[in-house]
């Protein structure tokens, strides 16, 4: 069976060697780019909406719809992750995550409890300080948002799972969640109720350079953090959940 | 192209052959986040710090964990340990 695997490999490689090749010499030289979408956004994004991060003016504003989008298939996946996992297991959270009944979990080290209390606090310090610049610095609110869950799973390592369960409410995470995207949506409806077009950035620009500049921008932005802080949480919560198994007298 | 991106382009090779060839499958979760780290490291360099912050947190915190988190959960589910 591996033989025939291999004869299969390199009969792939010798059809596909030349292919490749070309391809390869006919691309762009390394660092080029030839299309002019770029040049223009950097000329225009910080003029016409006062804005600094043109990547953020892409994500929200130039191509705010396309953002909107991604939005709900980052809901649709995480919705559909937990309506998967969280079944009959309960509501209860004294079961340790990770063991087998009638057999300890080994604790953790002092070490990895130290970092992770220090880091945890400045990770979310940090995750929180990308979402509100996202139209300044590089960065942004899905950026800050993973970043923030990241942080959030320090806490889990710092303080062991009971002390971050009391933490990570899961109604509160699933209104962050929903409510993120319904922000973004909500954003994307109101422009129309002043005879704008869908998205259309009607809030005044702000100052260039400024942590409130871009206008609708910055409600967008802030929906998608929530939305992805939560959703990241969510995931990985679940996934927690299903190592548990929850005593009898627990359920 | 300079000296830097080189190195680095090297590492991102090498770190995702030992996804590709680590047998293990733990083995194979940590070298995955190996690879996610010598991306954020590419990103930043290449000057894309946002997708550097992307790569830091989805493929080298939350895709291995999920992973991490998935195997434990083959190995809990057990009803008798052998």
């Amino acid at each position: 069976m591996p033989r025939l695997r291999m004869v299969l490999f390199w009969c792939g490689v010798l059809l596909l060697i030349a292919p490749i090749a070309a391809v390869v010499c006919d691309m762009p030289r390394f660092g080029d780019h030839p299309l002019p979408y770029g040049d223009a956004i950097n000329h225009d994004a910080p003029r016409d909406r006062h804005v600094s991060n043109t990547v953020s003016a892409v994500n929200f504003d130039y191509r705010g719809f396309d953002t909107l989008g991604e939005e709900f298939m980052l809901v649709c996946a995480v919705t559909g992750a937990v309506v998967l996992l969280r079944g009959s297991r309960g509501e209860s959270v004294t079961a340790e995550p990770g063991t087998l009944p009638g057999r300890g979990l080994p604790g953790r080290s002092d070490a990895a409890v130290l970092i992770s209390r220090l880091m945890g606090p400045f990770t979310l310090l940090f995750g929180f300080y990308v979402v509100l610049h996202a139209t300044v610095t590089p960065g942004g609110g899905f950026q800050g948002g993973v970043v923030i869950a990241s942080g959030l799973l320090l806490l889990f390592m710092g303080e062991g799972y009971r002390g971050w369960r009391r933490i990570m409410r899961t109604p509160w995470l699933d209104v962050c969640e929903g409510g993120g995207a319904l922000l973004f949506a909500l954003a994307g409806l109101a422009p129309m109720l002043t005879g704008s077009a869908f998205l259309q950035n009607i809030l005044p620009y702000g100052k260039f350079r400024d942590m409130l500049s871009g206008g609708l921008m910055q409600i967008e932005n802030a929906g998608v953090a929530c939305a992805v802080m939560a959703g990241f949480s969510l995931v990985l919560l679940e996934f927690l959940e299903e190592t548990r198994e929850p005593e009898h007298d627990d359920t | 192209m300079t000296a830097l991106v080189w190195i680095i382009l090297l590492m991102t090779t090498a770190t995702g052959a030992g996804v590709v060839f680590s047998r293990e499958p733990r083995q194979q979760v940590l070298a995955i986040a190996a690879n996610g780290l010598v991306l954020t490291l590419l990103f930043s360099v290449l000057q894309a710090p946002d997708v550097a912050f992307s790569e830091l947190a989805v493929g080298t915190v939350a895709l291995p964990l999920l992973f991490l988190v998935a195997l434990t959960s083959i190995r809990t589910d057990r009803k008798d340990p052998p």
